[in-house]
């Protein structure tokens, strides 16, 4: 028998599922719990996370343990210099008899069950795979044998490494966009979990410490209803709404906002980006960040707090200054933190 | 008497009217005698004329040189009505530039003035001649001194300079040196030059000011509303950056001085969410209240002073 209960109840619970998918995640992932939090953030705000940093930093294995803890189907594919996007939909290959056979590929061969689809090194790809790829984080829909495929649950996560320049390709704009959060991931700052990880043989064998795990902590088929319960029952004083667009517009035109960084002509800064797609992402983060908080309020601090993972990649400058934006666009967005009062 | 009258009455003769309008002309001196080489000649010349009459400036002998040994140094014009009568009064400094030989008679050339009247008829004027006089120079010295082996015996000493008393001077320069110092230090506090660009504003003694006179609004939740945001205002100025709830122990860490007043701090953010955020105006204000709000304002203006800033 299904007991009725309260909406609130149903979302504290849910709240300690949350907790403890963070907790599972981090017995894997050591030193990363910002990145973690994030993820779970994103996950209830059923947003797409690329993963970028360095290599060997646990990109892949941070992505693995959730892809597990989450449950679900998993699919994952590497990206490739000669990769197409009919690689990703179908598997054409001889069979037995000799004959040519068509076969679902990665991203359809689970069907609409697909919850996680993992893409490694995705800067490795050509453009028309990151094309392929627009529709199915936009709209969750693919189509292919005549038939068009939804994945209600899906979730994209991706990474790339900051490393390598050669045979990669940056991602489109669009596609880029797509994304709710661009997390850059460092190694552990902590000199324990530095220790941990570089002496535990735990740490050593990547698939028995993600075998290792809980699987399914989370009912990934519920997530999308209490995402969406989440953006509904969290609040947005007006103050926060005022907050917010005054945050854009001084993202946008930092000149007119009266910011100030050294060097930099503030005017011919900001080409473009900053998208209203991006700020409504923004508000989505935010509100399960302050459900994680147990708060029924956006409160500034939410914004704030997943402003540069959700926002920074939005971001396009000029020209002149785009070699520079791993240090401009992170100082521009502290001084916009600096200069738009709250309330 | 000191002035003695050296010529008295020369009068000319003047056809048709102009003869009454010139009355009289009078040139005084002291002495006719003793002057020499630099000496100041002081001239007074009084000329009467007929009522309505005055002197045209433009035939005024102009100051500069006479003669080859005679410079006219000033001269000013002083003029008085009387009843029947007005009088012009020259005063013309000379100077002699005659290095005599001999005792001598030097004449001093005379000149003419326009005086006129301004009547119904039109202007009239009439000429007014001063009459040339004459003054007795000497020399300095003989003519052929008696020899002397170093010719600089020849020559004076130089006069000695009077000592003058620096006192006055110095204490009046110490006095304006010590009002520039004062400028300086009050334009160096204005600018936040040098030590003074540590100095903040007096944020939290500003906040306090504006709180005054909140309590007794119509309307308590937008003056509650007001006072929490006067309160942020303070907190951003005085940490330079915006300062929300979560900074609290950031900004405890960067201003130790408003240590003290911790608690209240953290109640103000929790009112402060409630109210703006989680739009709970009326409990915010049950549990934080307005006098609150003030009291720590208070707290925090006299953290501030205490702390110098």
């Amino acid at each position: 028998m299904n007991t009725i209960r309260h909406g609130d109840a149903m979302l504290t619970d849910w709240r300690d599922s949350a907790t403890r998918f963070q907790n599972e995640v981090g017995k894997v992932v050591v030193g990363q719990e910002r990145a973690v939090r994030l993820v779970t953030i994103a996950i209830f705000a059923r947003g797409h996370v690329l993963l970028e940093g360095d290599v060997g930093v646990g990109k892949t294995t941070l992505l693995r343990a959730v892809a597990r803890a989450l449950g679900g189907a998993y699919e994952r594919v590497e990206g490739t210099v000669d990769m197409m996007p009919s690689d990703l939909i179908y598997h054409t290959y001889l069979a037995d008899n000799g004959r040519p056979r068509v076969e679902p590929g990665p991203v359809l061969r689970r069907a609409e069950d697909l919850s996680v689809f993992f893409f490694n090194e995705i800067n490795r790809a050509r453009p028309q795979v990151h094309s392929l790829l627009l529709r199915l984080m936009a709209e969750r829909s693919l189509t292919a044998f005549n038939r068009e495929y939804r994945f209600p649950d899906l979730q994209v996560f991706a990474d790339r490494n900051r490393v390598e320049r050669e045979e990669t390709f940056e991602l489109p704009a669009a596609a880029r966009d797509r994304f709710l959060m661009e997390i850059g991931m460092e190694a552990p700052r902590d000199a324990q979990a530095r220790r941990d990880l570089v002496f535990d043989p735990r740490f050593h064998d990547t698939d028995a410490l993600i075998n290792g795990l809980q699987q399914g902590v989370i009912d990934h088929a519920a997530v999308t209803g209490i995402a969406g319960a989440i953006q509904h029952t969290i609040q947005a004083s007006p103050e926060i709404e005022a907050y917010v667009v005054a945050l854009w517009e001084a993202l946008v035109r930092p000149a007119e906002a009266g910011i100030r960084i050294s060097g930099i002509d503030m005017a011919a800064l900001i080409k473009g980006g900053v998208s209203p797609r991006g700020l409504a992402f923004l508000v989505r983060a935010a509100r399960v960040r302050a459900w994680l908080d147990g708060r029924e309020f956006l409160v500034p601090e939410d914004i704030r707090d997943v402003f540069p993972e959700v926002m920074a990649h939005r971001v396009f400058l000029e020209p002149v200054y785009e070699m520079r934006r791993e240090t401009i666009v992170p100082g521009l967005i502290r001084a916009v933190f600096e200069m738009v009062p709250a309330p | 008497m000191r002035r003695l009258i050296l010529l008295l009455f020369a009068l000319f003769a003047l056809t048709g009217p102009a003869w009454a309008q010139v009355r009289s002309v009078e040139v005084r001196a002291p002495r006719p005698f003793g002057y020499f080489v630099g000496d100041l000649v002081r001239v007074q010349v009084d000329i009467k004329v007929d009522p309505g009459f005055s002197v045209q400036a433009a035939s005024l002998p102009q100051p500069g040189s006479v003669t080859y040994w005679l410079e006219l140094r000033s001269i000013t014009v002083d003029e008085t009505r009387q009843a029947d009568t007005a009088r012009i009064r020259l005063n013309l400094v000379y100077q002699s530039f005659y290095a005599a030989l001999d005792a001598r008679a030097l004449e001093i050339p005379g000149f003419a003035l326009t005086v006129a009247s301004n009547g119904q008829s039109g202007i009239t004027t009439a000429k007014a001649q001063v009459p040339a006089w004459s003054i007795n120079v000497s020399p300095l010295r003989e003519v052929q001194p008696p020899p002397r082996e170093d010719p600089l015996e020849y020559m004076r000493p130089d006069g000695r300079a009077p000592l003058l008393d620096p006192e006055p001077q110095l204490k009046w320069a110490a006095l304006f040196a010590g009002l520039a110092l004062l400028a300086l230090i009050l334009l160096a506090r204005d600018r936040a030059w040098g030590p003074f660009g540590k100095r903040r504003g007096r944020a939290f003694a500003a906040v306090q000011r504006s709180l005054r006179g909140l309590g007794r609004r119509p309307d308590q939740d937008i003056a509650y509303r007001e006072a929490l945001i006067a309160l942020h205002r303070g907190l951003d100025e005085t940490d330079g950056r915006r300062v929300l709830a979560d900074d609290l122990p950031a900004f405890l860490a960067r201003h130790p001085a408003y240590r003290v007043e911790e608690n209240g701090l953290a109640c103000f953010f929790h009112a402060s969410r409630l109210t703006f955020f989680g739009r709970e105006t009326a409990a915010a204000r049950s549990q934080w209240s307005l006098a609150e709000v003030e009291a720590t304002a208070g707290k925090l203006a006299a953290a501030e002073r205490m702390a110098g800033g």
